[in-house]
């Protein structure tokens, strides 16, 4: 059954089969230019969660996963991005894949790429499924990009407003209304 | 007896931060403190309006029209005009980024639109409301614009 569109969005900007399919060709791709290296995908939680759990699994070849999180800004509090959850594994030696729901600002995956690099991998790359260059400040390396997106608030698929609608299957645009009430 | 698992030490990152506190410094408007605290949230080096480019000059030589960008990254060379204001002040804005890019085609600049503001925060979870006419405009996260 398809899953209706929630009221907050406007319309479907890349439907589930063409998340399938370029997911597909993603992992067909790194499998192949990762072939023989000891692979780790890694992602911040929560919304690389969904597009890392499809992309491992089309992946063809040896793979660990791991899982970082971090802290969020938060008005008027102060302080700065801490790491809330670390990897499981070692990393140092390792080829490492960082697997990136959107890159908008670049902020929270220039700190994790900074991050990752310092636990000495051997090979660092970053595969976002959505890049949004319009609005880069911080300018880090992607090696793989599912879609690149005009400046639009989108949803679903690990995007969340509120932490609302990360498990939509297809990605939508939001009505300027929901984001900004 | 098991062996204690394989969990990696959280490396230290440097703390970057080379500006004075930001009691200390005169930002034009409350947003532009907010987006300074975000800066600093994830550790990017900044400098609030470190240089005024020159724009126009009279037929003496004299500079009439100058512009100085909101923020300098300094890591990635690029500064950053933030505009919260209103459509008249933002036409005003946007002429003179376009002209430093004619002028200074090698200074990386990116203006960010009240519209990029509020999508930032909204991707924090924040709302915003908006401020005052008088207060400067523009909007601000509501935990950070609670008027008396």
């Amino acid at each position: 059954m398809d899953t209706p569109l929630p009221q907050i969005c406007d319309g479907i900007v890349i439907d589930q089969a063409a998340i399938q399919r370029r997911v597909a060709e993603l992992g067909v791709q790194i499998a192949e230019e990762f072939a023989g290296q000891d692979l780790r995908l890694v992602t911040v939680l929560k919304g690389g969660l969904f597009f890392l759990a499809d992309l491992c699994r089309a992946c063809e070849t040896q793979l660990a996963i791991d899982f970082l999180a971090v802290s969020q800004y938060s008005a008027g509090v102060g302080g700065m991005v801490r790491v809330t959850k670390d990897l499981s594994d070692d990393i140092a030696g390792a080829s490492v894949v960082l697997v990136e729901d959107v890159v908008d600002t670049g902020l929270t995956v220039n700190y994790v790429y900074s991050l990752l690099k310092a636990h000495g991998p051997a090979r660092l790359e970053v595969c976002t499924l959505l890049d949004k260059p319009s609005r880069r400040i911080a300018d880090v390396p992607i090696t793989y990009t599912g879609f690149t997106l005009p400046d639009r608030f989108v949803v679903g698929y690990g995007l969340d407003v509120r932490g609302r609608y990360r498990n939509l299957p297809y990605v939508a645009s939001v009505k300027e209304e929901a984001i900004f009430s | 007896m098991t062996a204690a698992p394989d969990t990696p030490a959280t490396p230290q990152l440097p703390q970057p931060l080379n500006h004075p506190p930001l009691d200390e410094i005169n930002f034009a408007h409350a947003s532009e403190r907010v987006a300074a605290e975000i800066l600093d949230f994830y550790r990017i080096n900044w400098l609030y309006e470190p240089k005024t480019f020159p724009l126009e000059w009279d037929g003496k030589g004299n500079v009439i029209v100058s512009f100085s960008p909101d923020f300098y990254l300094v890591d990635f060379d690029l500064y950053i005009e933030l505009t919260t204001m209103s459509q008249k002040l933002v036409t005003k804005k946007n002429r003179k980024v376009r002209r430093l890019k004619e002028l200074y085609p090698d200074v990386n600049i990116r203006i960010f639109y009240q519209k990029d503001f509020r999508a930032l925060l909204a991707r924090f979870g924040m709302a915003t409301t908006p401020v005052a006419h008088a207060n400067g405009g523009g909007v601000l996260p509501a935990e950070t614009n609670k008027q008396e």
